[in-house]
Order: structure tokens, then sequence, then C-alpha cells
């Protein structure tokens, strides 16, 4: 005869693969906006890329708007 | 919670909260942006580096348009980073905040951020416009900048923990602690190394603007997480065996 057993389980823990995704999403983002110096870019362009500072120019209204250190 | 609903609704209420954020800095913050350049431009003109001329013309308004386009996508991107910053921190400590439910609890915490991680930053290194920053020490500013709210950020949490682990959960002590931490930080670490050349009634206009700006992602991603969490959380499940 099955027994029928209620059972509150919690499922309050964070995933660890979450907080990995999440956290290289936080640094990548806060990277691209706050700090490249056409550093990315340079890994297809090389030094031009850091004359050209393409991400830098397109991110640099909200670099100054969100109190990032600019030029 | 699935992992995958987790992170799709950190990512939309990160994403959700940038968009307004650059919305409000397109709208407000330019003019100031604008005219802080258009500073930078006179001052050019005034030292020889620049020619007054259609060229040059030419080649500002074509990265001035690139600069400006960029302000609402830099927006979500920064969004979409510090929205998942807010995720893993408000995953990790929603059972220990105050609050009746999860959007209160969302909305306490990103207040929480708000001071910690931005406000009490900036009242060190404020924002300042174009025309301010020398290129030449933007590293260094950076590190500065970087290192206080490290420094901030890590205090609350360690002082947290330490006022836990007292008894009568002595909560003011993780405040004093934290307060003469920053007083600390703010005594010894340099102040920004560059002279600021620009008006200042401009430079007070813009912070203040851009103190507005910042302040629309937080109170945005507060209240979207917040609801989404509370829509799509089932912290206890029935099973039968």
């Amino acid at each position: 005869m099955s027994e029928v057993r209620q059972i509150n389980k919690s499922k309050s823990a964070v995933p660890k693969i979450a907080i990995l995704a999440l956290a290289i999403v936080f640094a990548a983002g806060l990277f691209v906006v706050g700090f490249d110096q056409g550093h990315i870019f340079s890994l297809v362009y090389g030094e031009q890329a850091f004359v050209d500072l393409t991400i830098h120019e397109l991110t640099h209204d909200m670099r100054h708007a969100a109190g990032f250190p600019c030029h | 919670m699935k992992t995958i609903v987790f992170i799709s609704i950190v990512l939309i209420s990160g994403a959700l909260a940038g968009l307004v954020h650059g919305t409000v800095n397109f709208t407000i913050v330019e003019p100031y942006l604008d005219q802080a350049i258009g500073l930078e431009n006179e001052s050019l003109f005034a030292s020889g580096e620049a020619e007054d001329t259609l060229e040059f013309w030419a080649e500002y308004e074509s990265y001035r348009i690139w600069q400006k386009s960029g302000q609402v996508l830099a927006g979500v991107i920064l969004g979409l980073a510090m929205g998942s910053l807010f995720g893993i921190v408000f995953a990790l400590s929603r059972n220990s905040l105050p609050g009746k439910n999860d959007v209160s609890k969302s909305i306490i915490l990103s207040g929480l951020m708000w001071l910690t991680l931005y406000l009490i930053p900036f009242l060190k290194y404020p924002a300042n416009p174009p025309t301010v920053g020398d290129g030449e020490t933007v590293v260094l500013r950076m590190i500065l900048y970087v290192s206080f709210i490290i420094i901030s950020g890590v205090g609350v949490v360690v002082f947290y923990k330490i006022s836990k682990k007292l008894q009568n959960n002595k909560k003011y002590v993780a405040v004093v602690g934290y307060a003469g931490l920053m007083m600390i930080a703010f005594a010894v670490m340099p102040d920004n190394p560059d002279e600021i050349t620009a008006p200042m009634n401009l430079v007070n206009e813009f912070r203040f603007v851009s103190v507005l700006g910042v302040s629309s992602f937080w109170v945005t991603v507060g209240i979207v997480l917040g609801l989404f969490w509370k829509k799509f959380d089932k912290t206890s499940k029935l099973e039968y065996s």
C-alpha cells in the first residue's frame, strides 16, 4: 500500500552556475562601459583599435554621466 | 525557481533599468555634455590645437552623433552588468533583508546598493563633464574610484556579518563600523588629481542630473526585479514519495 507524505522542501539555494554566468555578464559589461580604451577591438584590429577608440566613443557619454573617470 | 528563469529575470530587469537610465541621460544629461564639449572646442581653438573650419565641424558632428547614439545602448549594457550584480546579491541576501515581501526587500537592497556603491563613492569622486578630465590621469582616477567602491561594498558586507555574530543582533554596530571605515577612506584616499577648469555652475548642474540618471537605474531595477521575483519564485513545493 503506497504512502503519501507532504514535504516542504526549501529551494532557496542559489545555483552556482547562475552566479558564475551573471558574474561574467557583470565583469564584461562593466569593462565595456567603464574601462575599455580600445582593448576589446585590439584583439581583432591590433594597435589601431587604441587610436580609433570605437567602444570608448560609443560609451563616452554614459561613462561621464554614470560617474566613471574619462578623459 | 529554475536557473534559467532566475538568470532571465535578472537580465531583463537590468536591461530595462538600463534602458530607463540611458533614456533619462539622453533627455537631461546630454545638454550639459554638449555644453562642456563646446567649451572644450573653444579651448582647442584658443590654444591653436584645432582650427575652426568646416572640416573640424564635419568630423566633430560625426563622432558626436556616434557618442550620443551610444548613450541608450551603453545604458542597457551597463544595466545588464549592474543588474547582474544586483541579482546575485539579492538572491544571496534575500532571506536576511528586511521587508514584508520580495518587492519591498528588492527596493530596500537597491537603495542600499545605490547608497554604498554609488552615492558615497560619488561624494569622494563626483562625476565630471568632458573638458574636466585629463587623459594622462585616467588610469589613476579609475584605480582610485574602483578602490573606493570596493572598500565601501566590502565594508558593508563585513560589518553586517560582524553585527550578525554579536548578541541581540546589534545592527547599529555595522552602521557605526561602516561609517568609521568610510570616514578613514575619505581622509586617506587621494583626491581627484585633475583641476576643474570648467565653470562650477556647469559642473554642479551636470553632477546633479548625473545623480538623477543613476538613481533612475537603481529605483527601476529594485522595483522590476522585486516584481519578477514575486511572480516567478516558488520557494517551496510539494513532493510525494
